[in-house]
């Protein structure tokens, strides 16, 4: 079975960016949404394997939601994809139990090259 | 649709363009300040200066700011000028940490200093994903701590027919610092501006 991919972003343009940047050969379902509330929404419904996850965002930012997963110790992995590269950003996110960070706009390059390390190509 | 305004689709590319753009100048102001930057989604919304006056007041009141300018001029007649609006409260604790002297002289330094690293770090890094390249005129105070600066915006953005007002919270951990930047872009730019996010928006 395809793993089911959570793209999480508010902005259209991202999203598009992303899901385009993905690997070809990468083989899953793709749901996006566009705060980090719909995220959570869709995290505690679906199963959900990946989520590609942005910080600056309305509602509820991609810290809180990496908070949310921690504490309802769901079952997925993140990858933050943030333009926000502040080094003490990137080392709370690590803390907060992300699997990676990659800065906006993220290439096919760069996502290939995480999502290869962590076995998901 | 006339020419100053943009579809949803430009709107939401451009703003994305400008929270990449400010999560490189945040960067820069985190690390010249040594602390954290909360960044927030950078409202963006695109006013025609004939507008503009009406909007500084609704927006700013009687409040009391400082209003810093660079010009800024990049390839294919994309050019404008990019507006600092300052409202220091905390201007004395922000000069402090950064070691400038306690006079309105050095205020005055410090204010063309942090305006020259977020403007020129913010636009080049818009260039960039526009493909493009910015130069840039040195950065000046149009007006100091005036509660009457609207009039002075307004002179200023008459040469220009559009404002892309870009809302920015610089939110430091322990106090805050309020910045608003605007661009004021004439109208010849505004059709290179969308032809360009358009370009971006065809590739996905």
């Amino acid at each position: 079975m395809a793993l089911t991919v959570l793209i999480c972003d508010d902005s259209m343009l991202a999203r598009n960016q992303l899901k385009k940047s993905l690997p070809v050969d990468f083989d899953a379902d793709i749901v996006t949404a566009g705060n980090g509330l719909e995220a959570l929404a869709i995290l505690r419904t679906q199963d959900i394997g990946l989520v590609f996850l942005d910080l600056t965002m309305p509602e509820l930012d991609g810290v809180g939601v990496l908070e949310a997963v921690k504490a309802e110790a769901m079952d997925c992995l993140v990858i933050v994809v943030s333009a926000d590269i502040q080094p003490e950003m990137q080392k709370r996110v690590m803390e907060l139990g992300a699997l990676a960070f990659v800065r906006k706009p993220a290439s096919a390059e760069k996502l290939a090259e995480v999502m290869h390390k962590y076995g998901l190509i | 649709m006339t020419p100053l305004q943009f579809t949803e689709e430009q709107r939401d590319c451009l703003q994305e363009l400008v929270n990449v753009a400010m999560g490189l100048a945040s960067d820069k102001l985190a690390r010249y300040l040594d602390t954290l930057v909360h960044l927030q989604v950078p409202a963006i919304e695109l006013v025609d200066t004939l507008q503009l006056p009406q909007h500084v007041n609704q927006r700013y009141g009687e409040q009391s700011t400082t209003l810093v300018s660079l010009g800024f001029f990049g390839d294919q007649g994309l050019r404008g000028e990019a507006i600092m609006l300052y409202q220091l409260e905390n201007v004395g604790v922000i000069a402090q940490l950064l070691g400038y002297s306690d006079d309105d002289s050095s205020e005055a330094e410090m204010l063309t200093d942090i305006s020259s690293v977020l403007t020129t770090t913010s636009l080049n890094g818009l260039a960039e994903q526009l493909e493009n390249s910015f130069s840039y005129a040195a950065p000046r105070i149009l007006s100091s701590r005036d509660q009457h600066f609207s009039r002075k915006l307004t002179e200023t953005a008459s040469q220009w027919q559009l404002a892309l007002m870009v809302d920015i919270r610089y939110q430091l951990t322990d106090y805050s610092f309020n910045c608003d930047m605007m661009m004021l872009i004439p109208g010849e730019a505004v059709l290179r501006l969308r032809q360009m996010l358009d370009k971006i928006l065809a590739g996905f």
